[in-house]
């Protein structure tokens, strides 16, 4: 019969998660739990009295009795009472990396060194998706964004350009009715050829982006903003930051590309993240409601808000005051909400302080029936 | 008859509207939607020229409603999105006659 306290010890060994090893002096086994068996492949009895080193890979297997005759000798601790991240040697050959905290304890039978193994493979496992998804986040937002700038930039020049040619043209009319001016015709006549071929140029580039129009499915808004919370929080340090999404799980569907979406709201989070990063307070809202045949998403943080000054040319490509972009982030963003039939828009000063973004979608219609005629502006917007 | 335009842009807005009365026509411009229902109603013999996107209520909100009229006037759409994206907007309901932007005098004249 053991003692109580052996079979304490018994029992505590077996039902440990993490391995348990422990060796005397000379870093002989003297102990070797179930958790080891399975993570070593040998059993206790094919250990128990063998060297310790069996357990490590070949580097650490020879200056492991460097270390002990070291520590031995002099009493200076490397890891006893520290833990640290080493790798361990399956009896097949394959190494793996765990976690060692190793204790000492006086016995009556000399010094002994209890080690304590926790398998990192797991953990590793994570980090290593973790990263992953984070590249390919920022891939498919790079190849994406590609795609949006080249939108972005046809839709913001085809406004001016559309302004110039029609000028050109009216100011032809006036030339032509009132001064019979044929130079200055031919001049007019020139600078709307050369408009016309800068529009050909956008229609080519829209052509080529037209070929990606957003893929449209009934998408579940909670599980969208989810999905995207759960992105850019990844990785990040946000924990100082209050999230509050309060996204309800009854609305209904957004008919949109989610892909695309998912791109926005990753951009609009990021960005308010960003701005309450230096704030006293750090809280970030999602909120969403629908309003008629379209949904509004708002994003508010705490931050310092928008400058009255940059609220102007905020969307406007290439204007964005953040070091290191080129400010195209919110414009392509719009452009994105617009090409589905929605928008985008800022509110300065919103309801936690800082900026609200408000981000306007279009939800999944069912069969229209004929309502009553007001004019939609007046029929209790709620927006 | 009057040609209303509804357009947000301000550069596109001015042009369209010189450009107009140049060839002789009466012309109202309004930035958004809401300006626009603050005046009478169009009769049938105007023509209402009308930017998809618009802040707040939507282009396509107001041709939806201007098209349920008893008379409605003629609708022209402008936009600088793909035929599909518009086509998807409007839904069950027949799209107007749109006019992509960069607009040309040939192609407005045509349809005036």
């Amino acid at each position: 019969m053991p003692s109580v306290s052996e079979a304490r010890l018994e029992s505590v060994l077996g039902t440990a998660v993490d391995g348990i090893v422990v060796m005397d002096e000379r870093a002989r086994i003297l102990l070797f739990n179930k958790a080891c068996e399975t993570l070593f492949g040998y059993s206790a009895e094919e250990v128990r009295g063998r060297n310790v080193k069996v357990l490590m890979p070949a580097d650490y297997a020879h200056a492991h009795d460097g270390y002990v005759h070291n520590y031995l000798e002099t009493g200076e601790k490397r890891i006893i009472g520290i833990g640290r991240e080493v790798r361990g040697m399956h009896r097949d050959g394959t190494e793996f990396p765990i976690e060692l905290s190793v204790g000492e304890a006086a016995t009556p039978e000399g010094r002994q060194f209890i080690g304590i193994i926790r398998d990192l493979r797991q953990r590793k496992a994570v980090e290593r998706r973790l990263a992953e998804a984070q590249a390919q986040l920022v891939s498919m937002t790079r190849i994406s964004a590609l795609d949006e700038m080249g939108a972005a930039i046809a839709h913001e020049l085809n406004q001016p350009l559309t302004a110039i040619m029609l000028y050109l043209q009216a100011a032809k009319r006036k030339v032509g009715d009132d001064h019979r001016d044929t130079k200055l015709i031919e001049i007019v006549d020139k600078g709307v050829r050369e408009a016309e071929r800068a529009s050909q140029i956008i229609q080519r580039m829209r052509r080529f982006v037209e070929k990606r129009d957003p893929e449209r499915r009934p998408v579940c808004v909670s599980r969208l903003v989810g999905e995207c919370l759960e992105l850019v929080t990844l990785g990040i340090d946000c924990r100082d930051v209050e999230i509050v999404n309060e996204v309800g799980e009854d609305l209904p569907d957004l008919s949109v590309d989610p892909v695309q979406i998912q791109q926005i709201l990753v951009n609009l989070i990021r960005n308010a993240l960003d701005a309450v990063r230096q704030a006293p307070v750090k809280r970030v809202g999602i909120t969403a409601a629908a309003a008629g045949e379209d949904m509004l998403i708002r994003i508010t943080d705490s931050g310092g808000g928008v400058p009255a000054e940059v609220v102007p040319t905020l969307f406007r490509a290439f204007s964005g005051a953040k070091k290191g972009g080129l400010g195209l982030g919110l414009t392509i963003s719009r452009s994105i909400a617009q090409n589905h039939g929605g928008d985008l828009a800022v509110e300065p000063n919103g309801g936690e302080g800082g900026a609200a973004f408000v981000l306007r979608l279009p939800v999944v219609t069912p069969p229209r029936d004929g309502q009553a005629d007001a004019p939609p502006g007046r029929r209790g917007q709620t927006a | 008859m009057t040609i209303h335009i509804v357009e947000d842009d301000p550069g596109v807005g001015d042009s369209l509207a010189m450009l107009l009365r140049e060839i002789g026509h009466q012309v109202e411009v309004y930035p958004d939607a809401e300006s626009f229902f603050e005046h009478t109603p169009p009769g049938p013999q105007d023509t209402v020229i009308v930017d998809l996107v618009l802040p707040g209520v939507s282009g396509v909100q107001l041709i939806r409603w201007l098209a349920r009229l008893a008379t409605p006037p003629r609708l022209i759409a402008i936009s600088g999105q793909s035929r599909r994206a518009i086509d998807d907007l409007f839904g069950n309901d027949l799209p107007p006659v749109l006019l992509r932007k960069p607009l040309t005098e040939e192609s407005l004249v045509a349809l005036l």
